[in-house]
């Protein structure tokens, strides 16, 4: 059969030097993923004393090519083209290939975002290598220089440590969300190596008819978050979520059975098909807590939950629970916000 | 000529009732029910879908052990035409590299095909992996994520759900499709074909006959291994109980540690 390859060990792994991680771009610019991937990237680099290398392709790449640099990262690999404007798997997937057995890393990264887990495996059976899926911890052993890959399993109950000792390179993907974004450095120094490229046309069947962007709420950013779940028990329930919401200057998230029922939009899903978060305050009202849902919001600071079951699951993840009906809950819970708010300003205009 | 769409499905244990073993931090299978993945279902559904409008042949691909059998008995029963379980002792521990070599041969052993559908990624590894793993292996087009598909003239036009939005796409065949997990009602088995299904059975193919060496398959062509397992253990918080009347002092609790702030108005 055409397909057959197998996956063949490094003969000699100690020849398989540096870290690299794919940047993904949207329209040419960089997502939130790419900042964290150059995070993780530079801390194991540091580790081994290695160079960290981002991989970048769009149609103009130059301004971000130099941001990534501000990051931290030492080297940047690109490669533009109009052709390469929106992100499509054979060309995107070939010239990474590319890149890596040309390059030869011992490390490689990319976010495990819709498009990063369309390009890994791909890649890693391209390259003869092996690829763990949605990393939540991300180390090196310093001697070795063996990537030790952890990624929850069994419904998150449990961690996996993943290692891939005799393949090179090292691969895996990255959670969103997990990994902070790094500091910019103080006077990035780095190596921006841009080629213009020409993409075969067999590369390009895929035509991109069309682009519908959301809007875009970004959950993964937000300090404070108020989330609905059933508990709601209809679609005007996130009316009182939203009031909350904006008085406390978060954003509204959901459930995904929330999502389904088309009480709100997917793009404010948090959970495992959704958005993990990580804000300062995490407000799970009428949520009893599925696995799913956990899983994207348990690395809050701090949690309340408001349920009318004492024996719900949310209940272990929260630092505060007012065991209550939502909307018995909730406008006593604005009208507060709103006095103190008012008392701490008029403290302040003292 | 008919149309070959080729199904990958797997069984999975259930999630609602998954047993890890306290001792060796194991999946405890007997205790484990086995039913089929989520998203497989809304794979062989889009299958289904186009074989209603447009004709085709639709077989069903899977690995594992012999009792995936009720999983591709069942599929047989919503309607695909062929069952082909990959079953080997060789197999056994696979990660997503030789998952997907198997999963390839087999479909080359098959012959010609016009569309492969998956699921987006299956509920116990959730990996996301296999499908563009093979799509690799086969040399192939792929489209991930995919909430609608259609078919016409040699074309497949699929709806794509980013993070930040939707993506429509063309690509011709042959192509590989994941399709997202809850993207389509699949249908019910009928009695009627529950009774054909069981009659027609599903056909287990070995290393051998799929073309495979032992070496290249299961754990031993696997290049990722699992060092460890532990438990994730969670933060303790105090889950400290506030009734209604008390809201008032959470609040001021709130902006006195700063987890509220003023400046986020």
């Amino acid at each position: 059969m055409a397909g057959i390859k197998l996956a063949t060990p490094a003969a000699k792994p100690e020849e398989y030097k540096n870290v690299f991680v794919f940047l993904e771009t949207r329209e040419d610019k960089l997502v939130r993923p790419a900042l964290e991937m150059i995070g993780v990237g530079k801390r194991i680099a540091d580790k081994v004393g290695e160079k960290l290398y981002c991989l970048l392709l769009g149609g103009n790449i130059k301004k971000e090519a130099k941001e990534a640099v501000s990051y931290g990262c030492d080297v940047v690999l690109g490669a533009e083209s109009p052709d390469l404007s929106v992100y499509r798997t054979l060309p995107y997937s070939k010239i990474i290939s590319d890149f890596v057995k040309q390059e030869k890393p011992n490390i490689f990264l990319i976010p495990a975002t819709r498009n990063g887990r369309d390009l890994a495996s791909r890649i890693a059976v391209s390259c003869e290598a092996g690829v763990t899926a949605d990393c939540t911890e991300l180390d090196i052993e310093q001697d070795t220089r063996i990537l030790s890959a952890n990624r929850p399993t069994y419904g998150e109950s449990m961690l996996a440590e993943i290692l891939c000792k005799r393949h090179r390179p090292q691969m895996a993907t990255a959670r969103a969300g997990i990994f902070p974004v790094p500091d910019k450095v103080q006077s990035p120094k780095g190596d921006i190596r841009i080629n213009d490229v020409k993409i075969e046309k067999a590369l390009l069947r895929k035509e991109i008819l069309d682009f519908k962007k959301k809007n875009a709420v970004d959950l993964t950013a937000a300090k404070v978050v108020v989330s609905g779940g059933m508990g709601l028990g209809k679609a005007d329930g996130f009316k009182l979520i939203g009031e909350l919401a904006d008085e406390i200057g978060g954003v509204v998230g959901s459930t995904r059975p929330a999502a389904d029922m088309g009480w709100i939009t997917r793009d404010h899903q948090v959970g495992q098909t959704g958005q993990t978060v990580r804000p300062r305050l995490y407000i799970a009202a009428g949520i009893s807590g599925k696995i799913q849902h956990i899983m994207g919001m348990k690395n809050s600071e701090t949690i309340i939950a408001i349920n009318t079951d004492p024996n719900a699951e949310i209940i272990k993840y929260s630092d505060f629970v007012i065991n209550a009906d939502l909307y018995k809950a909730i406008p006593p819970l604005i009208s507060s916000v709103k006095e103190e708010k008012k008392k701490l300003l008029a403290a302040n205009k003292k | 000529m008919v149309l070959e769409i080729i199904v990958m499905v797997k069984q999975v244990p259930d999630s609602q009732e998954v047993v890890i073993d306290p001792v060796t931090m194991n999946l405890n299978r007997s205790l484990t029910r086995n039913v089929t993945n989520s998203a497989d279902e809304n794979a062989l559904e889009a299958a289904l879908r186009i074989k209603d409008k447009v004709g085709a042949n639709v077989t069903m691909i899977s690995m594992g052990p012999p009792q995936a059998e009720t999983t591709m008995i069942e599929c047989l029963a919503r309607g695909a035409d062929r069952a082909i379980l990959a079953s080997d002792r060789f197999f056994g521990g696979a990660d997503t590299y030789p998952t997907g070599l198997t999963l390839a041969a087999t479909i080359s052993k098959l012959g010609k095909f016009d569309i492969i559908f998956a699921g987006e990624e299956s509920s116990d590894s959730s990996t996301g992996h296999v499908g563009p793993g093979v799509a690799e292996f086969l040399n192939i087009d792929q489209i991930t994520y995919a909430s609608s598909v259609e078919y016409e003239d040699g074309y497949v036009t699929a709806e794509r759900e980013l993070e930040d939005g939707t993506e429509t796409v063309k690509v011709p065949t042959p192509v590989l499709v994941t399709v997202l997990l809850n993207s389509n009602s699949p249908r019910m088995q009928t009695l009627r074909r529950k009774i054909d299904a069981v009659k027609k059975g599903m056909e287990m193919w070995d290393h051998d006959k799929i073309g495979l060496q032992p070496e290249w398959v299961g754990v031993r062509g696997s290049p990722t291994i699992v060092r460890k397992m532990r438990p994730i253990k969670e933060r303790e918080r105090a889950a400290k109980k506030i009734e209604i009347d008390n809201i008032g002092d959470l609040v001021r609790e709130l902006y006195e540690k700063n987890i509220l702030k003023l400046e986020e108005e």
